[in-house]
C-alpha cells in the first residue's frame, strides 16, 4: 500500500494513498462529524454533508465530503475554519428542519451551537420520522446482506427507503442490519416473543438451545446457509453460548 | 445496399450520389422537425406531392420534396423552403400548396401573404437568407439542418458528411486530440470544459477499455438545441462520436437520450442503421481495422441525468443518482472504465473542424470561446427558434437584431441564460458577449444555450420563484443541502411573491444559497441558486418592493396587485364585464365600468380583452 503525507489541521500525518480524508482525521484523533458514512460498507458517504472540510490542492480550495475524499500527495485539509462551521450548520439548520424530532440532529446542531432551526419544520403530514434520506440502510441491504430488500424510492425531499411497492418484502431476512447502521433510529424493528417485525413483516425467530432467548430469524440463518454453506447447526445456541 | 470499404472508396460514393441526386433539381424542403409537425407540415408535404405528382405531367422539370430537420424559426411553422429560388415560405397551410406549385414554382413568382413581414417595419422579406433571423447566423453545428433529409444517409454523404472522419482515420490518434485542443472548442453543454483536454486526460489513464458517450439529455426549460441537431443531422453527432472514439481508443459508444424526444431516437436509430450498412459503424470502419459500436440509451425524463454521473449510472442501468466527482469520470466513469462525455452539439462541431481545419475554428468567437454556439431564443421576442451566432455576439444584438425585438413594443428588462443553473442579466448589461467566461462573470452561465427574454411585465421574484420550484421537483435527494435546502428556498420565495415577505427573508436567502452552492453534492445544486443570486444581484429594488411596499412592480404577483379600470379611457363597451368568470364587472352600457375588488381574483381576463386598455393594474 502506498503511503503518502497530509497536511491535516496544520500537522503533517501518514495516510495509505486513496483513504478516505475522515478515516485518516479519526486515526489520528481529529473529530469531525458525520452520519451517512459507516467503514464496513463502501457504497455509503457523500450524501449528508455534515463532515465537509477545506480540501486545498494545487492553490485551490475545495470544499469536500470528508468521508469520501481520497487522500493524495500534497492535500491539506482543514477541518476546523470558520467557514467549515458555517456551512456544516447551515448543513445541520435543513436537517433540524427535516427531522426536528430527532436528538442526534439535534445534538449534533447542539456542537455547531444551534438550538433552533429558522425554516419550515417536515411536520404533520410531512414527518419524516426521523429519516434523513441518507441511503445508508439500502447501502448496507445491498452491498454487506446482499439481498436488497429495500431501496431509496421516490426523489427530492420525498426520498426514502421503503420495500417495492410499500409490500412485506419477499427478499427481507429480517437481518436488521438497516436498523443498526442508521445513524437517527429511524427504522423501528419489535420484538415480541419469538417473532420479529420490521418493514412490515414478521419473522420467525430461532432460540438459543441452551438460554432459550430467540436471537436470529430463521429466514437469516436460511439465508447465511444458502450463501455461505455454513452447517445449520450452528446456529442452534446464540453467540453467548456457542 | 453494400458498405464502403475504403477511404477511397467513399469519395468516389460521393461522387456517385452527386451524379445521381441532379442537384440543380428544384426541390421543397418541407421542414420535419418537432415544432414544424405539431403545426402541421405533414398535411402541407402531403398536399405537396399529390399537387406535385397530378400536375407532374405539366410541368417541365421534375420536382423533388424533401422532409428536413429543423430551421429553427420554429414559431413560424409549418415552413417551406424552395431551391433554387431561396424562398421561405411561413406558416404553410395545405391549401395555399396549389398556389405555391402554380406561382413560384410554375412562374417565378412570390406569394406576398407567406413571407416574412417584420414585425416593426412591416418589411417584406423573400429570401431566406435575408430574413434577419436568418442573416446574421453562423451555422457549423447546425450546418446541415433544414437542407437535408435526416433519414437519408446519402443526403449527408453528399453534404460532405463523414469527410472528417476519412480525415481522422489517417491520422495518428494524438493528431486527433491536438487539433480539437488548438481548435478551442468548448464543451457546449454547459460546463464549458476544454474538449481536446479531456480527451487528452481519458487518454492518459491506463485502461483496456473506454467509452464515448454523447449526452443528448436535454432538459433545460426553453432549451431545445440538442433536440434539432439530433433529429436533424444525426449523422453529424455520429460521425463525431467515431473521431472522438478513434482518437481516446474507444470502441463503444452510447447516445443518451431524453425519452420525450420520441423523433431525435427515431432519426438516430435510422442513421446508425444505415452507417452499419455503409460500413462506417461497425468492425474495421472504411477498412481501417478500426471498430466502434454505438447504441442507444433512453433517459426516463429525469433532469439530473443532464449531469454527468447520474447519466452514467442511468446507461448502466441504475437510478439516476449523481456520485462525488472527486475521481472523474475520464478516470472512472461508465462501468468504472475512462470515459469521455460530450454534448450533442459539441460532437455535431468535431466532423467539421476536422475537415476545415483548428486554424479556422479557432478564427471565430472571443478569446476564451471559439467557435459558434446555437442559442435558443425564446420568451418575450419577436422572433422565437434556434439561432447558431460566433461567440462574442452581445445578448442586445441578440435580441434586437436576430430577435427582432421586444414583443408588442415593451420594453426589454432582462435575459435569462443557462436554465434552471443560469441567472438573468439586466438589460444594462446586455452589450455584454455573450461567451462562458463573460457569462459567468456576470453569476449566470452559457449553461446549454437557452436564452429566456423578459419584458417589463415579467416579475423578477416570480423567475426566481419559477426556477427554484423546477429545481426543487427534479433534486434527487440525495444530498442534504439541494433536497430540503431548496424546498426552503422556495417557501420564502413564494412568501415574498403573497406578501408575506420579511425584512429577514433577503439574509436568509443568500445564506442558504451558500450553504446549498459549497455544501451539494454535483452540479445540479451547487447551480440551483444562481437564479435567485442573480436577481436579488441585479433586481434587488424589486424584492424590496415585494417585501416592504407589498406591491409587485411588473404586476404579476397576485396576492399584490389589484385591478382597476381607468374610467377616462373605458368606453363602456361591457366586454369585459361579459367575459369576467365572477361576474365582478359592472357599469351601464357607454358608461365607465368598475371592478368589485371583492370579488377578483386577479385572473386578468379584462385586460386581455379590452380593447381601449383601460384596464390598469396597481
Amino acid at each position: 500500500m502506498e503511503k503518502v503525507s497530509v497536511i491535516i489541521d496544520g500537522k503533517t500525518v501518514e495516510a495509505v494513498k486513496d483513504q478516505c480524508v475522515l478515516d485518516v482525521a479519526r486515526e489520528n484523533g481529529i473529530y469531525i462529524p458525520s452520519l451517512c458514512y459507516n467503514p464496513e460498507v463502501k457504497s455509503s458517504g457523500g450524501a449528508c454533508r455534515v463532515c465537509l472540510v477545506e480540501a486545498h490542492q494545487g492553490g485551490r480550495m475545495r470544499l469536500v465530503t470528508s468521508c469520501n475524499y481520497p487522500v493524495r500527495k500534497g492535500l491539506e485539509i482543514k477541518t476546523d475554519t470558520p467557514f467549515v462551521h458555517k456551512i456544516r450548520k447551515g448543513v445541520l439548520e435543513l436537517l433540524m428542519a427535516r427531522v426536528p424530532d430527532s436528538d442526534v440532529i439535534a445534538a449534533m446542531a447542539a456542537k455547531e451551537g444551534l438550538t433552533e432551526t429558522r425554516f419550515r419544520k417536515d411536520e404533520g403530514e410531512l414527518n419524516r420520522y426521523k429519516c434523513i434520506s441518507c441511503a445508508l440502510c439500502t447501502n448496507v441491504c445491498a452491498e454487506v446482506v446482499g439481498v436488497s430488500a429495500i431501496s431509496m424510492e421516490d426523489r427530492g425531499a420525498d426520498k426514502k427507503p421503503a420495500t417495492p411497492y410499500h409490500k412485506p418484502s419477499d427478499v427481507c431476512i429480517g437481518c436488521g442490519a438497516c436498523v443498526y447502521v442508521c445513524p437517527t433510529g429511524a427504522i423501528t424493528m419489535k420484538e415480541k416473543g419469538d417473532v420479529r417485525r420490521i418493514w412490515a413483516k414478521d419473522f420467525k425467530m430461532i432460540c438459543c438451545s441452551v438460554c432459550s432467548t430467540p436471537y436470529i430469524p430463521e429466514a437469516q440463518v436460511d439465508w447465511i446457509v444458502k450463501t455461505t454453506g455454513k452447517d445449520r447447526s450452528f446456529f442452534d445456541k446464540c453467540p453467548d453460548h456457542r | 445496399m453494400s458498405a464502403i470499404t475504403s477511404i477511397e472508396q467513399l469519395g468516389k460514393y460521393r461522387e456517385q450520389v452527386a451524379a445521381s441526386a441532379k442537384t440543380d433539381l428544384p426541390t421543397v424542403m418541407v421542414c420535419f422537425g418537432t415544432g414544424c409537425q405539431a403545426n402541421g407540415a405533414r398535411p402541407v408535404a402531403e398536399a405537396f406531392s399529390k399537387v406535385i405528382a397530378e400536375q407532374g405531367l405539366k410541368l417541365d422539370v421534375n420536382i423533388g420534396i424533401k422532409t428536413t430537420g429543423c430551421h429553427g424559426y420554429c414559431e413560424n411553422g409549418p415552413l417551406v423552403a424552395l431551391k433554387p429560388q431561396g424562398i421561405l415560405y411561413l406558416k404553410v397551410k395545405p391549401e395555399d400548396v396549389a398556389e405555391i406549385v402554380e406561382k413560384t414554382i410554375k412562374g417565378g413568382q412570390v406569394v406576398e401573404r407567406l413571407i416574412y413581414k417584420d414585425k416593426t417595419t412591416e418589411q417584406t422579406i423573400a429570401q431566406y437568407q435575408e430574413i434577419p433571423f436568418y442573416k446574421y447566423q453562423h451555422r457549423i453545428a447546425l450546418r446541415n439542418i433544414g437542407a437535408i433529409d435526416p433519414t437519408n444517409i446519402d443526403d449527408y454523404i453528399l453534404a460532405g458528411g463523414y469527410a472528417g472522419l476519412a480525415k481522422a482515420l489517417k491520422m495518428e490518434p494524438d493528431a486527433i486530440i491536438s487539433e480539437v485542443e488548438r481548435s478551442g472548442l468548448r464543451g457546449r453543454g454547459g460546463g464549458g470544459f476544454p474538449t481536446g483536454t479531456k480527451w487528452r486526460s481519458c487518454v492518459a489513464v491506463g485502461s483496456d477499455t473506454r467509452y464515448v458517450i454523447c449526452n443528448g439529455d436535454e432538459g433545460d426549460p426553453g432549451a431545445f438545441m440538442d433536440r434539432s441537431v439530433m433529429e436533424g443531422d444525426p449523422h453529424a453527432v455520429i460521425e463525431g462520436m467515431i473521431i472522438g472514439a478513434i482518437a481516446v481508443g474507444a470502441h463503444k459508444g452510447y447516445i443518451y437520450v431524453r425519452d420525450e424526444y420520441p423523433l431525435a431516437v427515431k432519426n438516430l436509430r435510422t442513421a446508425i442503421a444505415a452507417a452499419h450498412d455503409k460500413g462506417l459503424l461497425g468492425e474495421n470502419i472504411l477498412g481501417s481495422g478500426f471498430a466502434f459500436d454505438l447504441k442507444i440509451s433512453r433517459g426516463g425524463g429525469a433532469f439530473v441525468c443532464g449531469e454527468s454521473s447520474a447519466l452514467m449510472r442511468s446507461v448502466e442501468g441504475n437510478v439516476g443518482e449523481p456520485r462525488a466527482k472527486y475521481i472523474r469520470s475520464v478516470e472512472k466513469g461508465l462501468y468504472d472504465e475512462p470515459t469521455v462525455l460530450n454534448n450533442v452539439e459539441t460532437w455535431a462541431n468535431v466532423p467539421e473542424i476536422m475537415v476545415k481545419g483548428a486554424d479556422w475554428y479557432a478564427s471565430l468567437g472571443t478569446k476564451g470561446s471559439k467557435g459558434t454556439k446555437v442559442f435558443s431564443l425564446v420568451g418575450k421576442v419577436n422572433n422565437t427558434g434556434l439561432v447558431e451566432v460566433p461567440m462574442g455576439i452581445s445578448v442586445r444584438e441578440l435580441v434586437e437584431k436576430i430577435g427582432g425585438g421586444i414583443l408588442g413594443g415593451k420594453k426589454f428588462k432582462a435575459v435569462q441564460t443557462g436554465g434552471p443553473s443560469g441567472g438573468c442579466i439586466p438589460e444594462r448589461l446586455s452589450d455584454l458577449p455573450v461567451d462562458f467566461d463573460s457569462l459567468t462573470e456576470a453569476g449566470s452561465m452559457m449553461g446549454s444555450g437557452g436564452i429566456i427574454v423578459m419584458d417589463e411585465e415579467t416579475c423578477m421574484v416570480d423567475v426566481a420563484k419559477y426556477f427554484t420550484n423546477f429545481l426543487v421537483g427534479e433534486s434527487c435527494g440525495k444530498c442534504t443541502p439541494c433536497r430540503d435546502g431548496l424546498p426552503r428556498m422556495l417557501d420564502i420565495l413564494t412568501g415574498i411573491t403573497e406578501g408575506k415577505g420579511k425584512e429577514e427573508d433577503i439574509a436568509a436567502l443568500e445564506e442558504l444559497c451558500e450553504v446549498i452552492s459549497w455544501g451539494a453534492l454535483c452540479g445540479l445544486g451547487t447551480s440551483a441558486p444562481n437564479p435567485v443570486l442573480s436577481t436579488i444581484k441585479y433586481f434587488r429594488n424589486e424584492y424590496d418592493a415585494h417585501i416592504k411596499d407589498k406591491k409587485c412592480p411588473a404586476g404579476v404577483c397576485k396576492a399584490l396587485i389589484t385591478y382597476s379600470i381607468d374610467a377616462e379611457a373605458c368606453t363602456g363597451c361591457t366586454l369585459c364585464a361579459k367575459k369576467c368568470p365572477q361576474s365582478c364587472i359592472s357599469g351601464e352600457r357607454k358608461k365607465a365600468h368598475v371592478i368589485d375588488a371583492s370579488k377578483c381574483i386577479k385572473c386578468g381576463v379584462c385586460k386581455d380583452v379590452c380593447n381601449f386598455n383601460a384596464v390598469r393594474i396597481a
